[in-house]
């Protein structure tokens, strides 16, 4: 069947993109990866911190050669302009004029500093959607902490819930707000943009980085308040499933195995060939194999250290008919395989490298080949959906700083070409 | 409802807490007011007026709840009698498991009405046909083979609906190699790249106890379901399929990892207290105070511009070691690689420093110095947070059930004009049958009562 072609869902809505770091800019990723302009507000002066923080191409810092920034900006444009230079905020004001959305991430008042906060930018119009995504809101003692997600992950909960049973609160290896709150922001934008759509009336959304992140706790919230009960960090364990659990495998690499239901636990049964353990009377229900959990492991331990002899040459070299040292019996991929193929969940803790390689992602075309002028052929993530109508589509690698000037000074803000010239001069785009 | 008293036997890995270890509890108060209409109505919010159906488990569950917040009239679809797995979902309001105690039930369902319906039965699905013609968005979790039979894969419900947004949330996506594996949070963390950052060398990797594979897919595919939703509106009320994978929502917070294995060739890994990135420790440091830990940026807290900033705190209180000499201060703040002796040295001069204080002054005195440092929270000093106090963040929601209210998280997001509400309690096991069945669809009295008797509601 014929289709008709659709319209981007945010073809004509213009952003003016005064975010930095990761939060900001993955929401206003959402908005460019499907349709609208969205134009990054920059400095040289103060560069934006990520375009400093590696990976660099080539290993040499360079502000147009970040791996780190240019995953959070694919399909945007950039413009240069310094809020310090004496034309810099009035410039500002009249490119935000011709934007329907604002979003921003500094601490609170460094907007208001410049005149860039949503009283003023929304003066004379009402349809101006402004979203401000600070670490812990625009008010409050701590409003002007400053962090990244490095740290707010332990403030929001994540650390204490992140390590082993008894050992230190580690957390996640990453600055995990980032990349879990920024989900939550896109949801009120969009909204917000649906309501705007419907009334022509904009708003602003104040966002607290934290107080989305706390609704990535699960239950802990009110396991605390109501049975005052602080769930704590239990490993690779879960308080829902037996087993549940990381396992070393031959490659020396990890598999996660876990059993949520009854299914799964007699597909595992079933994998393991119906080893005595399994049967046991205390081993028959979900709420008895959680006391059993330690138990499950070691048996389940046993059975992927089942020690056999090396046979091929990769893994040892062997004179001719001396064993080669023990190993372990299964690698990864046969485990995955074994209890896939009778139904338990089961994966392979995947590297990046694995996830570059994975075919699984390959099919979905979760990265994306992005030609950049200075770093040239790069891996960008798309969003985790699909959508069949209006499907999101990375246009453009990361921009250059500055990059776009001349459209954005001269075709949205207007000036001439003399005065293009001008400003050039003056050091107001620098 | 009577509730079923089957108390859990007390576990050894703290699924439940022990009863001896319940503390009296402050925060639960006996309800004031005359029960409340559940769910609370939401008349200004950006999406009032837009219905929802949730199908979902796990993977979708708090999708559908953000869109309720938002003002969405969002039905949650059980099977009738036992009602939704989730219900069986620890840990349960003091321990006991019943239909309506599970706090996972609770946190995740909030503020949506209930329905029983069931889909195995032809006439359970032509009833879903219905109420799928008066929704804009159906979010549904089903393996891709499964949906189908139920009526929930894309050609059933556009062929009921075309303007109908359907939400398809899987473990891999709707096709490809891996489509019908199994999974769980833990198994999309590992496939996803997320768990391989996560852990150390002695114990290997490590995932986040609170599940965050469903986190990250649930907030990802209420964004998509709000892109759709976008869509319909500019391209003449056209409604579309969203198919979202929990793997790839969990390749989505990966860091750089996956952009420092395309330009360098090295892959990122653990050690949670301070990443590896070939030979390269970055991110921020755990230290151990008089009252818990606290974390401090590395670049931006000890090293790098501000370094100069902690090392003056240090020298004031006589603690600097030899970190206030010249060269010290030079090499910490040029941002160089330190060598393993190096480090060890500084992480044992700041350690020195903490341990004897106590974590909140110490955040708070290192904030007043411009260093990024941040206290390592459990989830009951959220609770008692003076920043989130100060917010007025925490919502008191009552149980008309229980004759009591509890707090739950607030605002997300604080929009100016259409507001995030809580919408009180999650239903009970398809309290909402005459409302929906009678009032929305138009279904009499006597023909509920037969549907009921035939097990389709």
């Amino acid at each position: 069947m014929a289709q008709q072609a659709r319209k981007k869902p945010f073809e004509g809505l213009r952003v003016a993109d005064f975010a930095w770091v990761g939060v900001g800019p993955t929401v206003s990723k959402y908005l460019a990866d499907h349709g609208a302009e969205v134009i990054r507000i920059e400095s040289s002066t103060y560069p934006e911190a990520l375009r400093r923080v590696g990976p660099f191409v080539n290993d040499t810092p360079n502000i147009d050669g970040s791996g780190y920034y240019a995953n959070f900006n694919s399909s945007k444009l950039c413009m240069s302009v310094n809020f310090k230079h004496p034309r810099g905020p009035e410039l500002v004001r009249r490119l935000v004029a011709k934007c329907d959305v604002v979003t921003e991430s500094y601490t609170p008042g460094t907007m208001a500093r410049f005149g860039f906060d949503y009283e003023s930018l929304s003066a004379g119009r009402d349809d101006l959607l402004m979203v401000s995504m600070p670490l812990y809101g625009q008010t409050g003692p701590w409003a002007n902490y400053m962090g990244y997600g490095h740290v707010l992950q332990a403030a929001s909960g994540f650390n204490h819930l992140t390590g082993w049973e008894d050992g230190p609160p580690i957390g996640t290896g990453i600055a995990y707000t980032d990349f879990l709150v920024p989900h939550f922001a896109a949801v009120a934008v969009i909204a917000a943009l649906d309501y705007r759509r419907r009334t022509g009336k904009g708003q602003f959304i104040d966002f607290s980085q934290l107080e989305a992140g706390v609704h990535g706790l699960g239950t802990a919230i009110l396991d605390w308040t109501a049975n005052g009960h602080e769930q704590i960090r239990l490993g690779n364990h879960d308080i829902e499933a037996a087993p549940h659990n990381a396992y070393r495998c031959r490659d020396g690499r990890w598999v996660a195995v876990a059993c949520a239901t009854e299914k799964h636990w007699e597909g595992l049964k079933a994998a393991l060939g119906r080893p005595e353990w399994c049967d046991m009377d205390r081993m028959r229900r979900r709420w008895q194999r959680l006391n059993e959990q330690k138990e499950i492991d070691r048996h389940l331990g046993y059975w992927f250290e089942d020690y056999t002899r090396a046979e091929t040459e990769e893994e040892f070299q062997t004179e001719e008919g001396v064993e080669g040292p023990p190993v372990r019996k299964f690698t990864t991929r046969q485990v995955v395989e074994l209890f896939q193929s009778f139904g338990v969940p089961c994966g392979i803790v995947q590297s990046a490298e694995e996830m570059h390689a994975d075919p699984q992602l390959a099919h979905r075309h979760h990265y994306w080949k992005l030609e950049h002028p200075y770093m040239g052929l790069r891996t960008y993530d798309a969003p985790a959906f699909r959508l069949s109508e209006t499907p999101g589509e990375l246009t453009k690698a990361a921009p250059m700083l500055g990059e776009d000037n001349e459209y954005v000074y001269k075709d949205l803000i207007g000036v001439s070409d003399d005065e293009f010239v001008e400003l050039m001069a003056s050091g107001v785009m620098e | 409802m009577a509730i079923s008293r089957r108390a859990r036997p007390g576990s050894a890995n703290s699924s439940v807490a022990p009863f001896e270890r319940r503390r009296t509890n402050r925060y639960n108060t006996p309800m004031t007011q005359e029960s409340p209409p559940v769910p609370l109505e939401h008349g200004d919010g950006p999406l009032t007026g837009y219905r929802v159906l949730d199908l979902a488990d796990e993977k979708g569950q708090l999708c559908a709840r953000l869109l309720a917040e938002l003002g969405a009239d969002v039905i949650k679809i059980e099977p009738p009698r036992e009602g939704d797995p989730t219900r069986a979902n620890g840990p349960f309001f003091k321990g006991e498991q019943g239909p309506n105690t599970s706090l996972y039930w609770w946190a995740m369902n909030a503020g949506k009405r209930s329905i029983t319906l069931q889909l195995r039965l032809e006439a359970g699905r032509e009833i879903l046909r219905k109420l799928i013609a008066s929704a804009d968005i159906i979010v549904e979790t089903r393996a891709p083979g499964e949906s189908a039979a139920l009526g929930l894969d894309y050609a059933s419900v556009s062929a009921a609906n075309p303007a109908a947004i359907l939400v398809s949330i899987t473990n891999f996506g709707q096709t490809g190699p891996y489509a019908n594996w199994a999974a769980t949070d833990i198994v999309a963390s590992a496939m996803g790249g997320h768990m391989h950052l996560n852990g150390d060398d002695e114990h290997g990797p490590v995932r986040t106890t609170a599940p965050q594979a469903f986190a990250q897919v649930n907030a990802q595919a209420a964004t998509g379901a709000m892109v759709a939703l976008y869509a319909r509106a500019v391209n003449a009320g056209v409604g579309q399929h969203v198919d979202v994978s929990m793997q790839e929502a969990m390749a989505n917070a990966m860091d750089h990892a996956q952009q420092t294995w395309d330009i360098r060739h090295v892959n990122t890994y653990g050690p949670g207290v301070g990443r590896q990135t070939a030979g390269v420790r970055s991110g921020r440091y755990l230290f151990e105070t008089a009252d818990g830990w606290i974390t401090a940026l590395a670049v931006g807290g000890l090293i790098g511009l501000r370094a100069d900033a902690a090392i003056d705190w240090l020298a004031e209180s006589g603690e600097a070691r030899d970190l206030a000499l010249p060269a010290w201060r030079k090499k910490l703040t040029a941002m160089e690689p330190l060598a393993a002796e190096e480090r060890a040295y500084v992480e044992e001069t700041l350690s020195l420093f903490c341990t004897p204080r106590k974590k909140e002054a110490l955040v708070a005195e290192a904030q007043n110095r411009g260093l990024g440092w941040a206290p390592v929270f459990s989830p009951g000093e959220i609770v008692e947070s003076r920043q989130l106090a100060d917010r007025e963040y925490w919502v008191r929601v009552a149980h008309d059930d229980i004759g009591e209210s509890f707090i739950y998280p607030g605002a997300p997001y604080r929009l100016s004009e259409t507001p995030w509400r809580q919408r009180g309690r999650a239903p009970h096991i398809g309290e909402h049958n005459e409302q929906v069945y009678s009032g929305l669809l138009g279904i009499d009295a006597a023909e509920l009562r037969r549907l009921k008797l035939k097990m389709v509601v």
